[in-house]
């Protein structure tokens, strides 16, 4: 290996390494939101009932009609996204990444696919439900967290 | 070294500085799209937010204000065929009266059956079919609004009937009705425009009995309410507004005589109930109503939730 590689290997490699971990971490976290709310949707309150004057509240969101598409809970649907992206973020995803660059791609698509999901869904909160859940405000965060961290991984995939 | 080695290697070493260029160049352009990226979709996020609050950032519900209902839909609520009483007991209802342990207070005169709601919330709009329904056996409405659930809370536009202002005579006993606000977001935009205002007595009445161990802790303080004069007590619809989704207030009420009908086995189902609980205040009078096989259906299942 030559100077320049080996100068080149030792400054990628913590960039991997960041890449790789806080990717996983904020998976993880993803997962960790995505099922609570999958939780509360199958045993929240049933209530029929109205709590308060229609002030802002997480309940108003996941009982909108908006919470569900084409038949199947946004619960349902943000944890299996998290569930994907926990593998395509797993240590063993990372180094299968390094041999096969597809892995790379389909990694970044699958966020992308997670940010304009976020996009309908704080579209439809604010403009549509009109109240914000801070549960799901938590998964927009992360989603978009995680498309920055794989977008910048991607772009400097060719380094590794 | 000779001349043509010094050349060589100086000439991979220009070589090599270009490919590093190139190198950093790219890796340059590539950040930048990356960063280019992420700014995109944080502006586009920030956008919605931006344009959310320069529109004020309040709920605005745009459901209709309540007006006279058609005599038509006062018919078709009011004149339900005993038939269909009958058949559909208790229907789909699933949320019904507890009974009070010793009985509550009760009125000085007829005995009375107390509600509060409000016009915005859509359990209230599913609840007043059916309490306007089971009511009709003991009585008849004079006058009866109709009006929608508010459009920005869950099932929205919900069409319902409204008991503000809504005048009701009976021989064996009355109702107080208040619909503590409208459908109409407050200028503030933290809630509805206040309407009826409960009396002091109503108050403490609502106070004392919507709450435990009278109705479950996590009803506490909410709406629909419902005091059945001491002797039975509900928080809460009795079926789930869903069931109403996308209807008009004339198709609800045509709905109802039809016993197959989901709306019908929600709504006259849980008529069957409220009429049962209203019995047990009345002294089973009418005595035709209160011992019909679709209210002693009904009767089976209070207290069970």
């Amino acid at each position: 290996m030559s100077a320049e590689a080996v100068t080149a290997e030792r400054s990628v490699t913590p960039a991997r390494t960041w890449y790789a971990i806080s990717s996983f971490v904020l998976s993880l976290i993803g997962l960790g939101a995505a099922g609570y709310l999958t939780y509360e949707h199958y045993t929240g309150s049933t209530t029929l009932a109205c709590k308060d004057t229609g002030t802002v509240n997480c309940l108003k969101v996941t009982t909108s009609t908006y919470s569900t598409q084409l038949g199947i809970p946004v619960a349902v649907l943000g944890l299996l996204f998290y569930v994907v992206m926990a593998a395509l973020c797993s240590p063993p995803a990372w180094s299968l990444a390094r041999r096969w660059g597809a892995v790379t791609w389909v990694r970044l698509a699958w966020s992308l696919v997670g940010v304009l999901m976020v996009f309908f869904l704080v579209w439809a909160e604010l403009f549509r439900i009109d109240a914000i859940c801070l549960w799901c405000t938590a998964v927009h965060v992360v989603t978009v967290a995680l498309f920055g961290v794989l977008v910048f991984a991607a772009a400097l995939a060719d380094e590794e | 070294m000779g001349t043509d080695s010094r050349a060589r290697a100086s000439a991979r070493e220009k070589a090599a500085e270009m490919r590093a260029a190139e190198r950093r160049r790219e890796r340059r352009q590539r950040i930048l799209i990356a960063l280019g990226l992420v700014v995109a979709v944080v502006v586009v996020i920030g956008g919605l937010v931006g344009v959310k609050l320069a529109s004020g950032g309040k709920a605005t519900s745009t459901a209709k204000p309540a007006s006279p209902a058609s005599d038509q839909i006062i018919k078709d609520v009011t004149s339900v065929p005993t038939s269909t009483f009958n058949a559909v007991g208790a229907g789909t209802a699933s949320n019904f009266p507890s009974p009070i342990n010793p009985p509550g207070p009760q009125a000085a005169g007829k005995p009375r059956t107390l509600y509060v709601g409000a016009e915005y919330c859509p359990y209230c709009a599913a609840e007043r079919w059916a309490l306007a329904v089971a009511l009709s056996r003991f009585g008849s409405f004079g006058t009866l609004g109709v009006t929608h659930s508010s459009t920005v809370d869950v099932f929205p536009n919900t069409a319902t009937l409204t008991f503000h202002n809504a005048s009701f005579a009976s021989d064996v006993m009355a109702f107080t009705a208040y619909e503590t606000a409208t459908n109409q977001v407050n200028q503030a935009g933290t809630g509805y425009v206040p309407l009826d205002t409960l009396t002091a007595a109503d108050q403490q009445l609502e106070a004392k009995y919507n709450a435990p161990p009278f109705v479950p802790a996590s009803a506490q303080g909410t709406i629909p309410f419902i005091y059945f004069d001491g002797h039975y007590v509900q928080s809460g619809a009795s079926y789930s507004p869903q069931v109403l989704a996308g209807k008009t207030q004339e198709q609800i009420a045509a709905s109802l005589a039809d016993p197959n009908n989901a709306i019908s086995k929600a709504v006259v189902g849980s008529a069957n109930v409220l009429t049962a609980a209203i019995c047990t205040t009345t002294q089973q009078k009418p005595v035709d109503v209160c011992t019909s096989p679709g209210v002693v259906a009904g009767a089976a299942k209070l207290g069970t939730s």
